[in-house]
């Protein structure tokens, strides 16, 4: 698994508290809401914080967040576009 | 007949309830634009005490929180003759969070909520043990419900409601990691509008068991939980319209002057009141909302908007939403842009918060009557759970267990639920309270299916969830306060701030449950078997829930927890 993806994983299961996931079972292409791992509205949030906490990236509202979080993959790519750190 | 003999208002814009509406009425607002408020470095604007305010309200002594209360609560028994030392008069003190502006590590001035409301209480004078309503947004409204039943129910003559919330790093913080502040100044209603303004004040209204026939009071009253989520109200504002569908029942709508919205200018509230008003039938009534002249004053706020009603009723006005310039909701509403001369007297106040809950309260000064109810309603224990860090028993059975503390809510997680992942993201408190409550309802769901037949579906959808304890959410409050306190990694987490609203742990129960009755926490100075009683009787009246979870639910540490937790029904 690419080293971002993984540790991606990783910190969505952490932050999210996905207690009885690990990263093999999140699919790279899956939606992140609705039918995929099923987050919700302040799951959004949690995200937004890890971009901003991690990689140094502030996404001003939950809207920008819909193609951002569309699925881990979409969301690794925005990272090594815009990260920060 | 009960009713309101004087109230108070104390906030940025004057000492009384009078300046206050004077101020709101010329159109004044206590909101100022920062560019950064003491710890935290984003751009905001607030309804805050200016530094003078500030320093003249505190009173030897008292933290900020406390002084406020008193302050507020002794200008309005200013203004009665009630006996404030009877034992026929209680004080409920209504907030969210209290003197978490004291809290941190190192302990300070801290006082858990029911203490800090003890400390009010003896500084005014009461002798009684006060009740202290936490439950998010909507406390100023279940506080004065409760006063309403308590008084209805025979217990008491006079209750004293305070509202108060301080302005803090906590909740503003944690409104930001919501993204739900309105860098400028909040438009409810608007289609520009980009979320709120947080404000602090103090509020109180006192009410009594013979006001006279002049006085204002509700005449009916109801508060409704969603049942959908633990932030974002029901889009089409289920347990609004369930709470205003049977406030209103029997009244004529022709009669209202106007309806006092929650108005918080958040996407999502104001779309959902929206909803809410038009399926309701009301979208020809005025609707008013001073969020855009305070801010939202969270604990206060219920009371607060209570009283510039009652005063913009008498003075035969209905006020504008200062902010509002265009319609930006889906249900059809008359948002008033300019002072509406009425010589209606009644209005509606409706009120919604985290944790799914709503509150609608009827307020005239005509005809009607509280309806109250026998103090003496038998209620029947159906099935009882007490959970400590080391035993768990249901229905006075020991289940076995292996672990303790933290660990114990775990194990019977996975040993008797299993199928609920969420419940890894609750806090210590939604946990305790979470896993006590579906050992309740397995219990009654074995008993249901062993009766089978019509018994088999007679599931209460308006069953009441209503919780006690002393210590709030302190645990998680101390983990969002070690977050916001590092400069470095100042990341406040949103769902670490919506579980230091205790209230949520009871969302989490109606959710599971699709329970769509009340939800209430109480905060009490310590356990109190005799008092919690009372409350819990005197909340059958006027309410659709025919039963109802309630009990003691308290987590102040991971080794230090207990729920002794009961259904019964009426």
């Amino acid at each position: 698994m690419d080293e971002l993806i993984l540790k991606l994983k990783q910190q969505i299961i952490e932050v999210l508290n996905l207690e009885e996931m690990t990263p093999d079972d999140i699919d790279d292409d899956a939606p992140l809401f609705g039918d995929g791992l099923s987050l919700d509205s302040i799951d959004a949030l949690e995200l937004i914080v890890i971009l901003d906490k991690y990689y140094g990236i502030k996404l001003a509202s939950p809207a920008e967040g819909k193609v951002v979080f569309a699925s881990v993959n979409a969301m690794a790519e925005y990272i090594r576009e815009h990260r920060t750190r | 007949m009960i009713g309101i003999v004087a109230t108070n208002i104390t906030s940025p814009l004057g000492w009384t309830s009078e300046q206050n509406y004077l101020a709101v009425k010329a159109g004044h607002t206590a909101l100022r634009n920062f560019h950064s408020w003491r710890g935290i470095k984003d751009t905001v604007t607030v309804g805050a005490f200016t530094p003078e305010q500030e320093a003249s309200l505190l009173l030897d002594g008292f933290t900020k929180f406390e002084s406020l209360a008193i302050r507020s609560v002794k200008e309005a028994l200013s203004h009665s003759d009630i006996d404030v030392a009877s034992d026929r008069t209680v004080f409920i003190l209504s907030t969210t969070k209290g003197n978490v502006g004291e809290l941190s590590d190192a302990g300070g001035n801290y006082s858990a909520p029911g203490v800090a409301a003890k400390k009010i209480a003896s500084a005014v004078g009461f002798t009684t043990e006060p009740v202290t309503v936490c439950n998010a947004c909507i406390s100023g409204v279940t506080a004065q419900m409760l006063a309403g039943r308590l008084i209805a129910a025979g217990f008491y003559d006079t209750a004293v409601v305070c509202g108060a919330d301080c302005l803090t790093e906590f909740t503003l913080s944690g409104f930001l990691s919501f993204k739900s502040l309105d860098p400028s100044e909040c438009r409810p209603f608007d289609i520009d509008r980009l979320g709120l303004n947080l404000g602090e004040a103090a509020a109180t209204v006192i009410y009594a068991a013979d006001a006279g026939k002049d006085a204002w009071r509700f005449v009916s009253g109801e508060m409704n939980n969603d049942a959908y989520h633990l932030s974002a109200p029901s889009p089409v504002g289920d347990g609004t319209v369930r709470a205003i569908n049977h406030t209103l029942e029997g009244f004529d709508k022709e009669c209202l002057a106007f309806v006092s919205a929650h108005g918080t200018a958040t996407m999502f509230n104001d779309q959902m009141e929206s909803k809410a008003i038009a399926s309701c039938g009301l979208s020809e009534v005025p609707v008013s909302a001073v969020k855009g002249y305070f801010g939202h004053t969270l604990g206060a706020a219920g009371v607060l908007e209570t009283i510039i009603s009652i005063l913009s009723a008498e003075d035969g006005t209905v006020l504008p939403v200062r902010g509002f310039s265009e319609i930006g909701v889906s249900g059809k509403m008359n948002v008033v842009t300019s002072p509406v001369p009425t010589e209606k007297t009644a209005f509606l106040k409706i009120i919604s918060g985290f944790g799914g809950c709503n509150g609608a309260l009827l307020f005239t000064k005509d005809a009607g009557e509280f309806g109250g109810m026998t103090p003496e309603v038998a209620t029947k224990v159906v099935h009882t759970v007490h959970i400590t860090p080391s035993s768990v028993s249901v229905d006075g059975e020991e289940l076995p267990v292996a672990m303790r503390g933290r660990e114990l809510l775990d194990e019977i997680y996975k040993s008797h639920i299993a199928d609920y992942p969420k419940f890894h993201k609750m806090d210590m408190l939604g946990k305790l309270v979470f896993v006590a409550s579906e050992l309740l309802t397995a219990r009654e769901d074995a008993a249901r299916e062993n009766v089978g037949g019509e018994d088999g579906d007679r599931k209460d959808e308006n069953r009441a969830v209503i919780l006690f304890n002393a210590t709030s959410s302190i645990v998680q409050d101390l983990q969002h306060i070690r977050t916001i306190n590092d400069t470095e990694g100042f990341f406040p987490s949103p769902s670490v701030f919506l579980y230091t609203l205790p209230n949520i742990s009871i969302g989490e129960v109606a959710i599971r449950n699709s329970y769509k009755g009340e939800t209430s926490l109480y905060i009490l100075p310590e356990k109190d078997n005799e008092l919690m009683d009372k409350i819990i009787k005197a909340s059958f009246a006027g309410s659709l829930s025919r039963s109802m979870i309630t009990g003691w639910a308290d987590c102040s540490g991971e080794d230090t927890f207990e729920a002794e937790m009961k259904i019964i029904e009426i």
